[in-house]
């Protein structure tokens, strides 16, 4: 009699068990997780950049979770790249031959970007740049894994040689960094600055660190130019302009999208910065065709640093592989043939095409300058309308 | 030759010989008192200056906005800060290191350079982006051809080359200096004599850091821009400018901090692809002087006991 | 008479608590490299620190040392061996033997640095710079396909060595801190140098070619029955090797009349010249020598890491060569091994905490430094002959 009620028990108990097992296996199917990697510098001196994209990529990686109707949980493995090849290197080899990432958002620094395209390529893994400009990462290698959602240099020297002279400006001095990223810059801009009939005054080859321009200045000074071009990045960007004022040079101030970041103002203040030229690919932010919505998630998100220049593009090419991881499966063979047949791919920086090399192509190229303690672009600052007056030709 | 531009490149020798001048200073004097060398000592003026900026936003915050109190505020808070911390460096990590060898102080002090390093830049709100520094001193600038002389400049060499001319006075005149020299030249005697050797010490180092920070807010002043890495390369700098100049010797020191930044203005000057090739040129010209002058160009007078 | 042993450490088994050491530190440096999680490598950390101090406690260290005096051949190989192991354990992860490798060629570069730094008492802050030069060695005779790649590695050493001849001078006639800023200025110039210039690929950087032995490309990946292993073990193994001959040639050079020179001259220049020895010739000897080792592991590393510009070799990585000289021990190569591992291990495994490992890493070395200045495995008294009747 005991032995048949406990027996009833243990059943009732077992029966029990395992409708609460089947109820819960059935009404939350775990997701598969698939990791989704990062590289920037998180950093040193461009790390305000790096940060805003890891933030940004962060940002599209939490809006597909929180999206019921992912196939996959995505999970991000950030790493810095410290701005230097041999780390980006290392850190690449780790995220590339860890079996669980499928696929990686990769670099700001176009000098790492170099190095670790072969690193992608040894490994398979799909690799999409997001912020690094020069155009050999892409156009230097038939590599199907390298991939670019930003444009690259050469449309954005274009465009600025166009404007400026078509501004009326006619000779030219250019302070470059010795990385290929300012030499890159320099060799197109004065190839453009040449064939629209500008003359290129000057050049001087600086260290990326380099904390004292007075003796560049001083020969800028003494040719004279209409416009003192910086190409590098923000913080040597600061730092000429800033001497320049010291020397009473009188000159349009322009440079290249380096400088393009809050960083700019905080370093030099309104007053300096102000009537400055830069350019960079795509709309601003907030006129792309999915930037009011980055920008308001990524508000709300509540990051403590902003998203840079390269934010939207960082989350564009995030969104991108997780389409493809959500349409061909967490599989670095199949991810790489879906971005070889990219075609006219929405996001929130506009359709995206790769071209033979992986190359998505970034026609529009914005122009802004300084006013206010702001980037505005050209065509809607109060310099385009005449109010207010950049230093003139001379 | 355009006078304008011999004249604008002397002036921008004599303001970065000044800096160099004074980080080398705080170089040599520690290693005259305490025979070591403080590789921390530029990234303890970055500190300091950081600490002034802070003081700026500070004074800015509550209203003072006249830039000659702004800036008295932040001589005292910088100076006075970079002090504090030089001394406490020499009391908790040099002073108790004296019997170990020379290189683990070097190598300690550079790795505490390097956390100060990180420290700043992780710690302070946007630590890793550059700071723009007020310009306070008055802006207006002379111009005679193609040479503008700025009153900022003027005022901050003749500001720092008085500094230089006190510190030598204090060195030279007072008790505390010949206390100071007491005890580069012999500590042993020296404690004999009831000079207080810890005391002597930490004030040094209170001094030599002091004098940097000053370096430190120049730096800021001109260039109107401070960042977490600006220590490395004055300490650097400084450093190779008391070596050439001969460690342990105010003059020396001088010297060196002067010649440094005179290579660099000519290397820029006369080499092609200006400021390219300056450091290269700067640092090639140092190892030949140390060729041919080992212990630097005014040498050490010691006399080794066999 | 003359056989009773009257030596009180004559024990039975020499070569256990050794031995024992060897076999724990192997399988320690397994855990710790795949360990993925941060809890995981604190534990891990932990532990070391309280198997340390037991260590200490119990008197096992001290046995460890006898041990060491005694047989010491015999350790070495079984150290030697445990290596291969751990090699061949890892030889799929490709980045676990990525850092192996590096471990390994940082702690042939420490090698030639102690042969300066430890032996004759040369600082020497430009460790990276020659270490780069025989990177880029490599770099530019890889472009020649005729070229045989072990060539390659000596020639990246003897360039190394060419490098410093002009530095001879300076560094010969000066001491100390003097000799310091020599060094550091000659990095420091280095650097700039290969960052200005074209001819050598400027900050872009240059790509190695791999190493190539019989015939055989380092880059692929070599599979023993059906077992296929990361390519990097191609590079491990190879890098084993040649940590192994170096650390034989620092012995063999410790007991020689010339290391003998070299510590009279670091530890009494006017002493030893009252011997008769040349100091010029035995600060040139340890100068140019430690140099060669630097071109050669450097000029592997590249062609391991295939590609090299001069950010890879800046002041912060000499200094971090001299941190391993320096917490290892000076002139100790088992102080040299294990300083390295922790200072390329330890980055890599807290990168988990990412921001702030700089931040550690250098409050680490101070505390190091400060508690314990002698370095973690300070070296020893010279050991002539490993037989049963050495004196500790």
């Amino acid at each position: 009699m005991e032995f048949n009620m406990r027996n009833k028990f243990h059943g009732i108990v077992l029966a029990a068990t395992a409708c609460a097992g089947l109820a819960l296996a059935t009404s939350a199917p775990a997701k598969e997780t698939v990791q989704l990697g990062f590289l920037g510098p998180l950093t040193g001196g461009n790390s305000s950049v790096g940060l805003g994209g890891r933030n940004s990529a962060e940002l599209a990686i939490r809006l597909r979770n929180d999206d019921p109707n992912s196939k996959y949980t995505y999970e991000l493995d950030a790493l810095d790249d410290e701005c230097k090849p041999n780390v980006g290197v290392q850190v690449a080899t780790k995220l590339a031959t860890n079996r669980k990432v499928a696929g990686a958002v990769t670099h700001y620094c176009s000098a790492v970007a170099m190095g670790t395209v072969d690193v992608y390529h040894r490994f398979g893994l799909p690799a999409t740049i997001w912020g690094a400009v020069l155009p050999d990462i892409t156009y230097g290698n038939d590599y199907p894994e390298i991939t670019r959602v930003n444009g690259t240099m050469i449309n954005q020297n274009e465009t600025a040689a166009k404007m400026m002279t078509g501004l009326g400006y006619k000779t030219f001095a250019i302070i470059h960094d010795t990385t290929d990223y300012g030499k890159g810059h320099f060799t197109y801009l004065s190839k453009y600055l040449g064939e629209d009939g500008a003359e290129v005054v000057g050049s001087f080859g600086v260290t990326s660190d380099q904390q004292d321009f007075t003796a560049e200045l001083t020969q800028v000074k003494a040719l004279n130019p209409d416009v003192v071009v910086f190409a590098g990045l923000t913080p040597g960007g600061v730092r000429v302009r800033q001497q320049m004022d010291k020397l009473g040079i009188n000159a349009v101030f322009e440079g290249v999208s380096g400088i393009k970041s809050d960083a700019f103002f905080e370093g030099l203040g309104t007053d300096l910065a102000e009537g400055t030229m830069t350019f960079l690919e795509g709309a601003p932010a907030e006129k792309l065709p999915g930037g009011a919505f980055f920008l308001s998630e990524y508000e709300k998100a509540g990051y403590s640093t902003p998203p840079e220049a390269y934010g939207p593009f960082a989350f564009a090419a995030m969104n991108l592989l997780i389409d493809a991881v959500e349409t061909v499966g967490p599989d670095r063979k199949a991810i790489v043939g879906y971005m070889g047949k990219v075609q006219d791919h929405q996001s929130i920086t506009g359709p995206i095409s790769f071209d033979d090399h992986g190359q998505n192509t970034v026609a529009l190229i914005t122009g802004y300058v300084a006013q206010d303690g702001k980037w505005v672009v050209w065509e809607d600052s109060d310099y385009a309308k005449g109010i207010r007056q950049l230093p003139a030709a001379k | 030759m355009d006078f304008g531009l011999i004249a604008q490149y002397l002036a921008n020798g004599i303001l970065l010989g000044t800096m160099y001048a004074l980080v080398a200073v705080g170089f040599t004097l520690f290693f005259g008192v305490l025979d070591v060398v403080k590789f921390s000592h530029g990234d303890v003026l970055m500190l300091g200056t950081f600490i002034g900026f802070t003081a700026w936003l500070g004074l800015e915050a509550i209203g003072v906005t006249n830039p000659w109190i702004q800036l008295l505020g932040i001589l005292l808070c910088s100076l006075g800060a970079t002090a504090l911390i030089g001394a406490a460096i020499a009391k908790w990590l040099v002073l108790p290191l004296k019997k170990a060898p020379q290189l683990n102080t070097l190598l300690i002090t550079l790795m505490l350079g390097t956390a100060i390093r990180e420290v700043v830049r992780l710690f302070y709100p946007n630590g890793s982006n550059p700071k723009a520094f007020p310009a306070l001193l008055p802006n207006s600038a002379i111009e005679i051809g193609n040479f503008s002389l700025r009153a900022d400049s003027v005022i901050l060499v003749l500001a720092g080359l008085g500094l230089i001319g006190l510190l030598n006075l204090v060195i030279n005149r007072t008790r505390l200096g010949l206390a100071i020299r007491a005890v580069a030249q012999d500590e042993e005697t020296a404690r004999i004599m009831g000079i207080n050797y810890t005391l002597v010490v930490l004030a040094t180092f209170a001094l030599g850091s002091g004098v940097a920070a000053f370096a430190g807010i120049m730096n800021g002043l001109y260039y109107n821009e401070i960042n977490f890495g600006m220590g490395l390369i004055l300490g650097l700098i400084g450093f190779s400018a008391a070596i050439v100049g001969g460690l342990g010797n105010l003059y020396g020191a001088i010297l060196g901090g002067f010649l440094f930044a005179g290579l660099q203005t000519v290397g820029a000057a006369l080499l092609p692809f200006a400021s390219a090739y300056k450091d290269v040129f700067a640092f090639a010209v140092v190892i030949a002087l140390m060729a041919w002058k080992p212990t630097g160009l005014i040498p050490e007078r010691s006399s080794d006991r066999v | 008479m003359t056989d009773i042993s009257l030596n009180p450490l004559d024990r039975p088994r020499p070569w256990l608590a050794g031995a024992s050491v060897i076999l724990a530190s192997g399988l320690y440096v397994w855990a710790l490299i795949v360990a993925e999680e941060t809890w995981q490598v604190l534990g891990l950390l932990l532990l070391a620190l309280v198997a340390v101090v037991i260590g200490l406690k119990t008197g096992l260290s001290r046995r460890v040392q006898q041990d060491w005096a005694q047989s010491e051949p015999r350790l070495n190989r079984l150290a030697f061996a445990t290596l291969i192991v751990l090699i061949l354990a890892l030889s799929q992860a490709h980045f676990a033997l990525l850092m192996v490798t590096t471990v390994l060629l940082y702690f042939v570069a420490a090698m030639g640095l102690n042969i300066q730094f430890g032996f004759a008492g040369m600082v020497n802050f430009a460790g990276a710079a020659f270490f780069g030069a025989g990177a880029y060695t490599a770099a530019v005779l890889g472009t020649i396909d005729a070229f045989p790649p072990l060539l390659t590695l000596v020639a990246g050493g003897l360039v190394a060595l060419l490098l410093g001849i002009p530095l001879l001078v300076p560094i010969v006639r000066t001491t100390g801190h003097y000799a310091a800023v020599v060094t550091i200025a000659f990095g420091v110039l280095f650097r700039t140098f290969l960052e200005v210039n074209e001819i050598l690929g400027g900050p872009q950087g240059l790509m190695v070619a791999p190493m190539r032995l019989f015939g055989w490309d380092f880059n692929n990946s070599p599979t023993i029955g059906g077992f296929e292993m990361s390519f990097y073990a191609n590079y491990a193994l190879f890098a084993a090797v040649l940590a192994a001959l170096v650390f034989v040639l620092m012995r063999r050079l410790e007991r020689s009349w010339i290391g003998l020179h070299m510590d009279a001259v670091r530890l009494d220049e006017t002493a030893a010249a009252c011997f008769g020895i040349s100091v010029k010739r035995t600060k040139i000897t340890a100068f140019l020598m430690g140099n060669l080792i630097l071109g050669v592991s450097g000029a592997l590393y590249g062609m391991m890491i295939s590609f090299i510009a001069p950010a890879s070799f800046t002041f912060s990585d000499s200094l971090l060569l001299v941190s391993i000289v320096l917490l290892g021990g000076m002139g100790s190569p088992w102080g040299a091994a294990v300083a390295a591992t922790i200072v390329v291990l330890l980055p890599e495994k807290l990168q988990l905490l990412q921001e702030y490992r700089f931040l550690l890493f250098s409050i680490l070395v101070m505390l190091v430094l400060l508690f314990r200045p002698d370095g973690l495995l300070p070296r020893q008294l010279r050991n002539f002959f490993a037989t049963r009747r050495a004196v500790k």
